[in-house]
């Protein structure tokens, strides 16, 4: 069979038909994505009996849309209340929720949502184009590179630490041993779980993100009427579509931004066990070295705020190749997918892009059909949706204590988890309240066990040999960008600095 | 103004609350080391390489913090914890209605515990004012909530006399 333009403008059009389970799957993927707890592999697990049902092609439409849209949607609670959907949207919040208290709110979410649509819709079409080479990418990208790429997004707590490092590092390396808890991979050996059976999977990553996040942010919010500034308030009293169109071209402006941290997330994604948290906190490192204001990372700077929305959205392509390619699911959601295939009796591996190419393109096409889809739905909800950030907090505190509380509950249903998030709430409270970074914390969690993970197995396949390390030629190239990327901030602010100094002392400047 | 801000660069930096996730991390990375020191080797490793960093960070805040207050330029105190001070019965009452909701909802089930919580949560936080608007946006939260997470999602989530009822009803 021959994959030229004919082939795929009508793999387009098959796609477009199914639109009647494509617009609900965006708009139930927004909701699930939005509750913490609710990703959409537990709603496609809910949904299973459904999905059999159908035929295999709905069936991955009707998944793929739910995915891609739950992506988007975890970045619209981080943006107006500081609470990340998902982990995936954990960077998120850093500048996104400083300009919803600034009042820019529904420029905030639609330059959110604009990154996200074209970060997505630009990564699915580049993994269509670049398929048989992409699926490559997994095999070079072994437990030493791995590891490198951790110290990309662990080095994120050194650039959250800038203004005060001592406590920054304290607030990561506390992360990292909190992430550590459980029984180690090799031996299963309990590690510093206080006796509870449930910690030996690991801390799990819900009820750490609710506590940190939402519970904390609960109880500090209640010292204010709301969320938003005096200030913030006043720039929302003018109602209309401005800010929605001012957001829209402020993203477009940034298209090359967009562009080059998609691409972190979609190579991200490709790789088995990686996805959206390591790829997010990556492009939100990468985007603050390389920028010419990194200054104003942290403050609601739309760059700070593009680079994590536009890399979580990377990843959902990305997830797919593996699964479609060589058989092996990129993640929760695409491992689901693995098992509706295999209901029906579809084998995925490289024989099914020559047996059912319908099915191995497919989800791509119907990745690339929901963005340009979420164009036109979700776009014109950020006008509305920015508007909760006025509720009073009498009202708006207890909502989100109840409310992520049960989201903490749902994906284990054990109701210790809810201990747990209110054990990390306050943990997240006092860390507030006195200057380390909650976020900190949180990536310390999240990426601790997935590097202890590939620094284990590096060490044993290499029998103990710590120059394991050093022993690949991509991971020695990763080493070079990382201590670059390290060394490039100190470099600049030393080089901008003699510059002022000289330009102070210059008599005709 | 300037005398405004003056005096507030000089207020002492309140030891007490900064030092709690220092001695916090500290106790827990002991812990955990107590917990693999007869582990094998790849159960211990990461640990200690970052248990020991972590162990350092906190001896030079500690040491930071000894020349702040040598210097009387810290103080030992939860100020920057507890303020504003007048919130503190609020925040207590409910950190208290989360505990209790995290311990009843077992017995009461999802809806009433929500409907419980949310009400009273928010009547503290009002001052006991907008009693019928609170009441009846907690029911709506509430029902709501049953509607999406338990009928809709199908959560697994401890059903009590409500959920039980409408189960026996449809």
């Amino acid at each position: 069979m021959e994959y030229d333009l004919a082939f795929f403008t009508e793999m387009l059009g098959r796609t477009l038909a199914l639109w009647w389970v494509l617009i609900p799957s965006i708009f139930l993927g927004l909701v699930v994505g939005a509750i913490p707890g609710f990703s959409a592999a537990n709603t496609i697990i809910i949904l299973l009996p459904l999905t059999l049902a159908l035929e295999p092609e709905i069936g991955l439409t009707f998944m793929v849309g739910l995915y891609a849209s739950s992506r988007m949607g975890a970045g619209i609670p981080a943006i107006l209340v500081n609470i990340p959907g998902t982990a995936g949207a954990a960077a998120t919040p850093l500048d996104g929720y400083p300009m919803t208290k600034q009042g820019r709110g529904q420029q905030a979410l639609s330059m959110s949502f604009v990154a996200s649509i074209t970060g997505g819709l630009f990564t699915t079409i580049i993994a269509l184009i670049t398929l048989p080479w992409l699926s490559q990418v997994a095999f070079y990208l072994h437990s030493v590179e791995m590891i490198v790429i951790m110290f990309f997004g662990i080095s994120l707590i050194a650039t959250i630490a800038a203004k005060d490092t001592l406590k920054g590092l304290i607030a990561g390396f506390f992360g990292l041993m909190i992430g550590f808890i459980g029984t180690d991979v090799v031996y299963e050996t309990p590690r510093g779980t206080f006796g509870f059976l449930e910690l030996y999977d690991k801390v799990p990553l819900i009820p750490a993100l609710v506590g940190l996040f939402a519970i904390s942010e609960a109880f500090a919010v209640i010292e204010k009427q709301s969320i938003v500034t005096e200030r913030g308030k006043a720039a929302m009293q003018e109602p209309g579509w401005a800010q929605t169109f001012e957001g829209v071209r402020i993203a477009a402006s940034k298209w090359w931004h967009i562009t080059w941290n998609s691409l972190i997330g979609l190579v991200i994604g490709v790789v088995p066990g990686a996805g959206a948290a390591i790829a997010s906190f990556v492009a939100y490192q990468q985007s603050k070295t390389y920028s010419k204001t990194p200054e104003l990372y942290g403050t609601g700077h739309v760059e700070g705020l593009i680079a994590p929305e536009s890399a979580n959205n990377g990843v959902t392509s990305g997830t797919l190749v593996p699964l479609l390619v060589i058989g092996i699911p990129g993640g929760a959601t695409a491992a689901i997918m693995l098992v509706v295939l295999q209901f029906h009796g579809v084998t995925v591996g490289p024989d099914l892009f020559i047996t059912s190419p319908e099915l191995a393109f497919g989800p791509f096409t119907a990745m690339a059909v929901t963005y340009a889809l979420m164009i036109l739905t979700v776009l014109p909800l950020a006008r509305y949706m920015s508007h909760i950030t006025v509720v009073s907090t009498i009202y708006m505190a207890p909502i989100i204590i109840s409310f992520t509380l049960v989201g903490s509950f749902v994906p284990r249903a054990y109701l210790f988890d809810m201990n747990l998030a209110l054990v990390f709430g306050v943990i997240g409270y006092v860390a507030r309240k006195t200057g380390y970074h909650v976020a900190a914390i949180l990536i310390g969690v999240i990426l601790g066990p997935l590097m202890e993970t590939f620094f284990l197995r590096a060490m044993k396949m290499s029998q103990g040999d710590i120059m394991v390390l050093f022993s690949s030629s991509i991971g020695n190239t990763l080493w070079v960008f990382l201590v670059i990327s390290l060394a490039l901030p100190y470099i600049m602010n030393r080089r901008n600095g003699k510059r002022e100094k000289a330009a102070a002392h210059d008599p005709y400047g | 103004m300037a005398d405004d801000a003056g005096a507030q660069e000089k207020k002492p930096v309140s030891i007490g609350s900064e030092l709690i996730i220092p001695i916090a991390a500290l106790a827990f990375t002991l812990y955990y080391f107590y917990t693999i020191w007869n582990a094998p080797w790849t159960a211990q490793v990461a640990a200690f390489i970052v248990g020991s960093v972590l162990i350092l960070l906190v001896v030079l805040i500690l040491i930071k913090s000894f020349r702040q207050l040598s210097r009387g330029d810290g103080e030992i105190n939860f100020d920057n914890l507890i303020e504003p001070r007048s919130y503190i019965p609020k925040r207590l009452t409910l950190l208290g209605l989360t505990i209790a909701y995290i311990f009843v909802v077992p017995w009461l089930g999802f809806t009433i515990t929500t409907f419980l919580f949310l009400s009273l949560a928010m009547l503290v936080l009002s001052d006991f004012t907008k009693k019928r608007l609170i009441l009846s946006l907690s029911a709506t939260l509430s029902l709501g909530g049953y509607l999406l997470f338990i009928v809709a999602f199908k959560t697994r989530f401890p059903a009590g006399p409500f959920e039980n009822l409408m189960n026996g009803l449809f």
